[in-house]
């Protein structure tokens, strides 16, 4: 096979690359085992998306000083319980962080 | 019988004989008017779920490479008839036309640049340290807000950065590229994942101004590859299994 | 009986070939796995692809082992054990 790749750092690529693939989006295999699992990741992917674009969204706000203090406050308590609530929930199901890495398609992309 | 498929050319034939597929099987073409298919015949129950495969599905697709306009095939991509694969290929029809007019004569190549990237966002946080003031006690709300308000600020810059130094890549390569496509920050080091579609007439300007790119200082790590046939650059208005290419990212 | 001589440059050459390798691999499993014409064949073979790069790491990680015996010595930095 002709090969075609040229640069001057292996070593450095070789390993960047790998955390790379260790990231890849895994495919849920649905099978009767581990469908529940599959499913769980499904949703809490989901779930956690919308979590993080409104953090997102709240950012850009505390960013463009649209927030009265109260609002910041209120919105605060809510994304803590948020948050808070996801880890639970990852634990119940035993789903690490790295596990709700679905690929979403498009909808990734609006992170 | 089953049949493999590697690669729709802009040819209805004269693929080399030499050529040998998975399991060593003749290569051949399926014409279908002005195009082809190119295929290798398969047992039904073949193991080909391994890496030796794959590499031979790319090994066909780049021995077509130089002769043919190549739209090269996801890998296990296969037909248990004849017919099945020409209603597909009738069905993409002018999908697959309009893909070769795009991609004749041209290649893809692959660009990869590393920076320090743990290294600068380091040195963004460090600065932004020195500017805030201890979070005294506060209310949770406002302290969690603040918080994450100062990691936006981070990752705000840190992206702010990297999209400065993606422009001057751009700067160097654009006017040799029919068209590209740029991941930015797949992991805080690998700055940059890009595929370019290059004229085989511009091959040449692209690599030097690549190689001038290499030599504009920075403390960056660059590797190249190519040229591949273009994987990165086909569109087909409709998937073949009738999804939309909307619902086709989430894989279930 | 002659034992072939360990040089450090020896395993140097090795250890890149291996990621020369590794590297190749994952540029052309990128495509050929992900990208190029979609269109589903009716006959579907599900892949999983994350155990075809391990398939592919383990068929690395035996050519190391072969090389080792054949040198006799462990390399440098072959940390992990096939499973």
């Amino acid at each position: 096979m002709t090969k075609k790749i040229e640069t001057d750092s292996l070593e450095i690529f070789a390993g960047e690359m790998e955390k790379v693939k260790d990231a890849l989006p895994k495919k849920i295999v649905a099978n009767p085992e581990n469908v529940e699992k599959g499913l769980a990741k499904l949703v809490l992917t989901l779930i956690d998306l919308i979590r993080k674009l409104m953090e997102k969204q709240a950012m850009r706000r505390v960013d463009a000083g649209s927030l009265t203090e109260e609002e910041v406050e209120r919105v605060g308590e809510t994304l803590m319980k948020l948050e808070n609530k996801m880890k639970e929930l990852k634990e119940i199901f035993g789903l690490k962080d790295e596990e709700l890495n679905i690929n979403l398609g498009p909808l990734g992309d609006l992170m | 019988m089953n049949l493999y498929a590697y690669a729709i050319i802009d040819s209805t034939g004269g693929v080399e004989e030499s050529i040998r597929g998975l399991l060593g099987a003749p290569v051949y073409t399926i014409p279908y008017r002005d195009i082809g298919i190119v295929v290798s015949d398969l047992k039904a129950q073949a193991q080909i779920k391994n890496e030796e495969s794959v590499l031979k599905h790319e090994e066909v697709v780049e021995a077509l490479m130089d002769r043919f306009t190549v739209l090269p095939m996801k890998s296990y991509t296969i037909f248990d008839k004849k017919e099945e694969l020409l209603l597909k290929v009738k069905e993409h029809y002018e999908d697959f036309t309009e893909n070769l007019d795009r991609v004749h004569n041209k290649h893809e190549f692959g660009i990869k640049i590393i920076w320090a990237g743990n290294v600068i966002r380091e040195r963004i946080a460090l600065a932004h340290k020195n500017e805030n003031a201890p979070a005294g006690p506060g209310q949770p709300g406002a302290k969690f807000m603040k918080e994450k308000f100062e990691k936006y600020k981070i990752d705000k810059e840190f992206e702010e950065e990297a999209d400065r130094c993606i422009a001057i890549v751009d700067g160097f390569l654009n006017r040799y590229v029919s068209e590209k496509k740029l991941e930015k920050l797949k992991t805080d080091n690998l700055l940059l994942s890009a595929v370019y579609l290059v004229d085989k007439e511009k091959r040449d300007d692209f690599k030097k101004a690549f190689k001038e790119l290499k030599g504009s200082g920075g403390d960056l790590k660059y590797m190249i590859s190519g040229p591949w046939p273009a994987y990165n650059f086909i569109t087909l208005s409709r998937s073949g299994d009738g999804k939309s290419a909307a619902t086709k990212g989430a894989q279930l | 009986m002659h034992k072939p001589i360990k040089t450090s440059q020896d395993i140097n050459t090795c250890t890149e070939l291996r990621k020369r390798e590794r590297v190749t691999l994952l540029e052309i499993l990128d495509r050929v796995l992900e990208k190029g014409v979609v269109i589903s064949g009716d006959v579907v073979i599900s892949v999983a692809d994350v155990d075809l790069v391990y398939l592919g790491l383990k068929v690395l990680l035996s050519s190391v082992e072969t090389m080792e015996r054949l040198r006799g010595a462990p390399f440098s930095g072959a940390a992990e054990e096939p499973t």
